[in-house]
């Protein structure tokens, strides 16, 4: 009975969801001279520029090398994005939580959405990209909308958390960019899994989003089924851990307006 | 199962802390965790015990001087603070005019901000476009409605918010002290147009400081004192006491 309330909610103020996340996307640019052409043209010369510059300065010896780092760059840029902008945002909007009521939630949820959508946006440039360079596709690209959904369940469940606790104490996001800053380097991005030194794989074990970035890179790269046993450990996970964040936004939320 | 109460009110306690100076970073909490001088908080008891039922149909104004708790009470009827102690229920769809124009956003035009404010209310895209043309009308800024928000005047601003506040068709409305909105033209149209809502049996529940108001409009009022309630009954009744003791 509870869990359908927290549907209907959802469904009854869909409007304002669907809203906030337009203006999420659109409000971004508003006032620049392009527009929303921005939601395009950034992604495409950040693309550009990670094509020119790592090349040269990271010489690991993988066959097409940009594109080895962007179908893991692009994916982890969404995530930092969703919970940096996220965990901020429950304070940033502070004015209009003192102000009138909506499900509160709708917040967290709209940044996250808004970056999965950025995201996508991203992607189809980043296909262009994969398909000119020559590494094409292969069948295994249907599982992307999974990992894709996985990941988007994951950093729901940040931004939940993270946006209600920043409330309280307000370093909190200062520690995420730091913390943010330093998982970049224990997730294979950049580089290749086997290339971190063996005392250090189990970071890579116990990090969700390497498991994620492995994923993408398995579909996008290596054109191979990706690791299923790790794939269904990640949806569980992903689920539990947003139910998990609700659950504490929702007993925080309360408490909110007071400390806001 | 329906119930005959709009608003049930019971044994509410609200607290506020009290903050000399308020540790918010990590560093301040961790240092003055155990120094009693700057972490000393007073709790300030706003709301004692309060405890009332409002009828579905009913309008009832909430009187009494400031800081006495009215705020606070609609506050807790919007949710959105919670009470410390006891229980509150709606029945029935809240719209609360506290903050006129909660949410705007100054570089979009007036019609976009009526849907980014009605969404805000819970309507859906459908049902804002059935409203609004009345929503627009209303406002009386025909000419002006496509300009970004940024560039109306105050009185416009708040025309635009009452509107759209007014228009979202709830079953229960909050009002705190709104009838100061626009010339006396507005203000009249404004009244009426609450005089209209009350015919149509919605509930509606209004702070403010104004006893002719109160006189013309309510039929019940309910006088808060230092956050207990001292008075609870027919508007004429209580405002003979409220003058009494107050005026």
């Amino acid at each position: 009975m509870k869990k359908m309330k927290v549907f209907k909610d959802l469904y009854n103020y869909r409007e304002l969801l669907s809203t906030n996340i337009k203006k999420e996307i659109r409000g971004k640019y508003k006032g620049s001279w392009l527009g929303v052409l921005w939601t395009f043209l950034n992604p495409l010369l950040m693309l550009v520029v990670y094509s020119l510059v790592f090349p040269y300065i990271l010489r690991i010896k993988v066959p097409h090398y940009t594109i080895f780092m962007m179908v893991a760059l692009v994916p982890w840029t969404f995530f930092t994005t969703a919970v940096q902008v996220g965990t901020g945002s429950v304070v940033a909007n502070g004015n209009i939580l003192k102000k009138v009521y909506f499900p509160r939630e709708i917040i967290p949820i709209s940044i996250t959405t808004s970056s999965v959508i950025n995201f996508l946006i991203t992607c189809i440039i980043m296909f262009v990209f994969i398909l000119f360079s020559g590494v094409g596709f292969s069948k295994y690209i249907l599982f992307f909308p999974l990992i894709v959904l996985i990941e988007y369940l994951l950093t729901l469940g940040f931004a939940f958390i993270l946006s209600a606790i920043t409330v309280f104490v307000r370093d909190v996001d200062h520690f995420v960019s730091i913390i943010l800053m330093l998982a970049f380097y224990v997730t294979p991005i950049i580089y290749k899994p086997e290339m971190l030194p063996a005392k250090f794989q189990w970071a890579i074990k116990v990090n969700p989003m390497a498991q994620i970035i492995n994923a993408y890179r398995d579909i996008l790269y290596y054109h191979q089924m990706p690791n299923l046993t790790s794939l269904g450990i990640l949806i569980i996970v992903s689920l539990l851990f947003v139910i998990l964040g609700y659950i504490i936004f929702k007993k925080l939320e309360k408490k909110f307006v007071e400390e806001l | 199962m329906k119930n005959e109460n709009a608003i049930i009110v019971k044994n509410v306690h609200k607290d506020f802390k009290l903050y000399y100076d308020k540790a918010n970073t990590l560093k301040e909490k961790i240092l003055f965790f155990n120094k009693k001088s700057r972490q000393k908080n007073d709790i300030l008891h706003v709301l004692k015990d309060i405890d009332f039922n409002i009828k579905h149909g009913e309008s009832v104004a909430l009187i009494g001087t400031n800081g006495s708790g009215k705020s606070t009470l609609l506050k807790l009827l919007t949710k959105i603070i919670y009470p410390n102690k006891g229980k509150i229920t709606i029945n029935g769809k809240v719209t609360s005019l506290l903050e006129l124009g909660a949410g705007f956003h100054p570089d979009f035009s007036g019609r976009e901000n009526i849907y980014f404010n009605s969404s805000i209310f819970g309507l859906t895209k459908k049902e804002i476009d059935r409203r609004v043309d009345e929503i627009i009308k209303f406002s009386e800024i025909e000419e002006f409605i496509d300009n970004p928000v940024r560039t109306y005047s105050s009185g416009m601003y708040m025309r635009l918010a009452f509107s759209i506040a007014i228009n979202v068709d709830a079953d229960i409305l909050l009002i705190d002290e709104i009838l100061a909105v626009g010339d006396q033209h507005f203000q009249e149209k404004c009244f009426k147009k609450l005089k209209e809502l009350k015919a149509m049996g919605k509930t509606i529940v209004i702070v403010t400081h104004n006893m002719n108001q109160v006189k013309e409009f309510c039929d019940r009022a309910i006088w808060l004192y230092h956050g207990d309630i001292k008075m609870d009954g027919k508007t004429d009744e209580v405002l003979k006491e409220y003058i009494k003791t107050c005026g």
